[in-house]
């Protein structure tokens, strides 16, 4: 791969990711209920993480879980954590046995959400019913949305991502 | 086996995650108040142009649900102001049925017509009441313009009434003036439409002028004296020497009706001063529609009130949008869905006073309690002794309004107190003058 393709490559990557963050903040409001909508915000996570090594991914993470807590100022510091972690693990399982299928980019997608979701209500010392609640009701469901998000965006720019899907 | 490169990488992922975590811990640990502001700063700087899309959106998501509820309010008044005709035919019969009862001196029922989408549904009425209040077989229906017919059978709780359409109807009658007497049926299919009555057996003595009023005589036991039937418009047709065969224009229309009353026991009261003459019904309609259009008057005032108050608010919105400049998304977005003061709270306070109209006639002061001659018998000319009646003194304190508008006991003699404007004066002058009636009723006190 030439520095010319490389860098092209990049600035596609931050354009699928700036795409992303826009739908975020302009477009995720305006759709259905909050607690299901797909986080695109995870998905450009996941996306970078998967591109990138985890340290990389770490601070990505860092990056944007920073960014949520700004804007949900419901326990600073938790948001942090969550997709510091989510990160990490997104870009560290890549590496060593993520295959270039689908399905199993969406099922890594919606584990992302979901161990998110976990990390996030667990440090955020929410407990009892309601953590049930969330990790078996609203995490799975917005689980799915995001991870059929994921699916969409990955074929439509998978040239832009260079991601061999097989299936 | 990782390389020694390949493991360098790895410390520098796992120092890197490490310190993002501790940052992380950092800041979960920190005090509460020091994250807000931190939070604060970072919508405030980086994130601000975040925070500004967050309230596009919000503001698109608002404005899609505002119109929505604006176009069903739209809608719904659009849906009201279709029905507003029915409803101001509807309660100004009202009106003039709670007139009626209020001056008849025999009980009553009053009963809701349940009508069939039939062809002879205005030969037979049902009605919504029956032998539970009161409602006993041969009891004459009446509504504010006159007679319907009489009840024909009765259920506990519902009864049938034939018309005066029916084929099968008769009744004794005489003109307002007493000058005939006659027996009132249907038209007959080849002199008159069903639409019509025929007075039969009128002398050919006995010429009856148009636009005599004929009423029930109370002959047989069955009609009160009293009740109008219907008014001559022609001669349908006449044995020279022996009887004229007049027609009728119904007084009142059974497909019309809504709602009437049914006259109980007992029957051989005349109810001649229950029923006005055409004008004073003219001026009660009239009365009537004074009345809704003070209403609508206080309904536009308020209205105009809620539009001024809307564009304050939007006024105040922008001026506030204006002034916040770079206020933070959660401050933003909340302040968007709140009532700016003086805003919408505005739209709920009560409208101001409206333009003063002349007062209503409920207001004035109670003509019925003034001594007034006795009922006369004779509808229109009655009202020649109205201005004799002493009106009270303007000073004394207003009656309820409603229950007023026709008092029971009041006489044509003496027009309630609601009628006594300057209007239903020259009405009732002008009909008097046009009939130039006379009270010619044998038997009746003048």
């Amino acid at each position: 791969m030439t520095p010319r393709t490389t860098r092209a490559n990049r600035w596609q990557l931050v354009l699928v990711l700036a795409l992303l963050v826009v739908l975020q903040f302009y477009v995720r409001p305006r759709l259905w209920s909050a607690r299901i909508s797909p986080d695109f915000l995870m998905v450009a996570l996941v996306f970078f993480a998967m591109r990138s090594r985890p340290g990389a991914g770490a601070v990505a993470g860092f990056v944007v879980g920073l960014v949520v807590d700004a804007m949900t100022p419901a326990r600073f510091g938790a948001g942090i954590i969550a997709h510091t972690l989510v990160g990490y693990l997104a870009a560290w399982s890549r590496a060593v046995f993520f295959a270039d299928n689908v399905l199993v980019n969406a099922g890594f997608i919606a584990a992302a959400v979901w161990l998110r979701d976990l990390v996030l209500l667990g440090v955020s010392g929410v407990d009892g019913t309601r953590l049930l609640t969330e990790l078996t009701v609203y995490a799975p469901l917005q689980a799915l949305t995001t991870a059929l998000f994921g699916v969409l965006v990955l074929v439509a720019f998978r040239e832009w991502f260079s991601i061999r899907l097989d299936a | 086996m990782l390389r020694s490169q390949d493991r360098s990488y790895t410390r520098a992922d796992t120092w890197l995650l490490l310190g993002c975590l501790v940052f992380g811990g950092i800041a979960l640990f920190l005090p509460a108040r020091w994250g807000y502001d931190l939070a604060g700063a970072l919508r405030g700087s980086v994130l601000s142009p975040l925070v500004w899309l967050q309230e596009r959106a919000e503001e698109g998501r608002t404005s899609r649900s505002r119109f929505r509820a604006v176009t069903a309010q739209r809608d719904s008044v659009a849906l009201a102001a279709q029905t507003l005709p029915i409803l101001r035919a509807e309660n100004s019969r009202l009106r003039q049925l709670l007139g009626l009862a209020g001056r008849l001196h025999t009980p009553y029922v009053a009963a809701e017509v349940l009508h069939q989408p039939t062809a002879t549904d205005g030969r037979v009425l049902l009605l919504n009441v029956g032998q539970r209040d009161g409602v006993r077989v041969f009891d004459p229906v009446v509504a504010p313009e006159g007679l319907i017919g009489l009840v024909t059978e009765v259920t506990p709780r519902t009864a049938v009434a034939m018309t005066w359409a029916n084929p099968e109807f008769r009744i004794s009658a005489y003109t307002a003036d007493g000058g005939a007497f006659g027996i009132i049926a249907p038209g007959s299919a080849a002199t008159a439409s069903e639409t019509e009555l025929e007075l039969r057996g009128v002398p050919y003595r006995d010429s009856i002028p148009s636009g005599t009023v004929v009423l029930s005589s109370g002959l047989g036991g069955v009609y009160p004296k009293g009740i109008p039937v219907g008014t001559i418009v022609g001669i349908t047709s006449e044995q020279r020497g022996w009887e004229r065969v007049y027609r009728l224009r119904p007084a009142a229309n059974p497909s019309a009706a809504a709602h009437v009353l049914v006259l109980t026991s007992p029957r051989d009261t005349a109810v001649v001063a229950a029923f006005p003459s055409d004008s004073i019904l003219r001026a009660v309609a009239a009365d009537s529609a004074r009345r809704q259009a003070q209403a609508d008057s206080v309904l536009r005032a308020r209205l105009a009130d809620s539009i001024l108050a809307a564009l304050r608010d939007s006024t105040a919105r922008a001026a506030a949008a204006t002034a916040a400049g770079n206020t933070t998304s959660a401050g933003s977005t909340a302040a968007a869905g709140r009532p700016t003061p003086g805003g919408n709270a505005a739209v709920g306070r009560p409208a101001p006073a409206p333009a003063p109209t002349s007062p209503p006639a409920t207001s004035r002061p109670p003509a019925a309690q003034a001594p007034r001659p006795a009922a006369p018998a004779h509808r229109d000319s009655a009202t020649v002794a109205r201005p004799a009646a002493p009106r009270p003194a303007p000073s004394q304190p207003a009656a309820p309004s409603g229950a007023r508008a026709l008092e029971p006991g009041a006489t044509i003699g003496a027009p309630p107190a609601q009628m006594r404007s300057d209007t239903v004066v020259r009405r009732v002058r002008r009909d008097t003058a046009r009939t130039g009636r006379r009270d010619t009723i044998p038997g009746t006190p003048r």
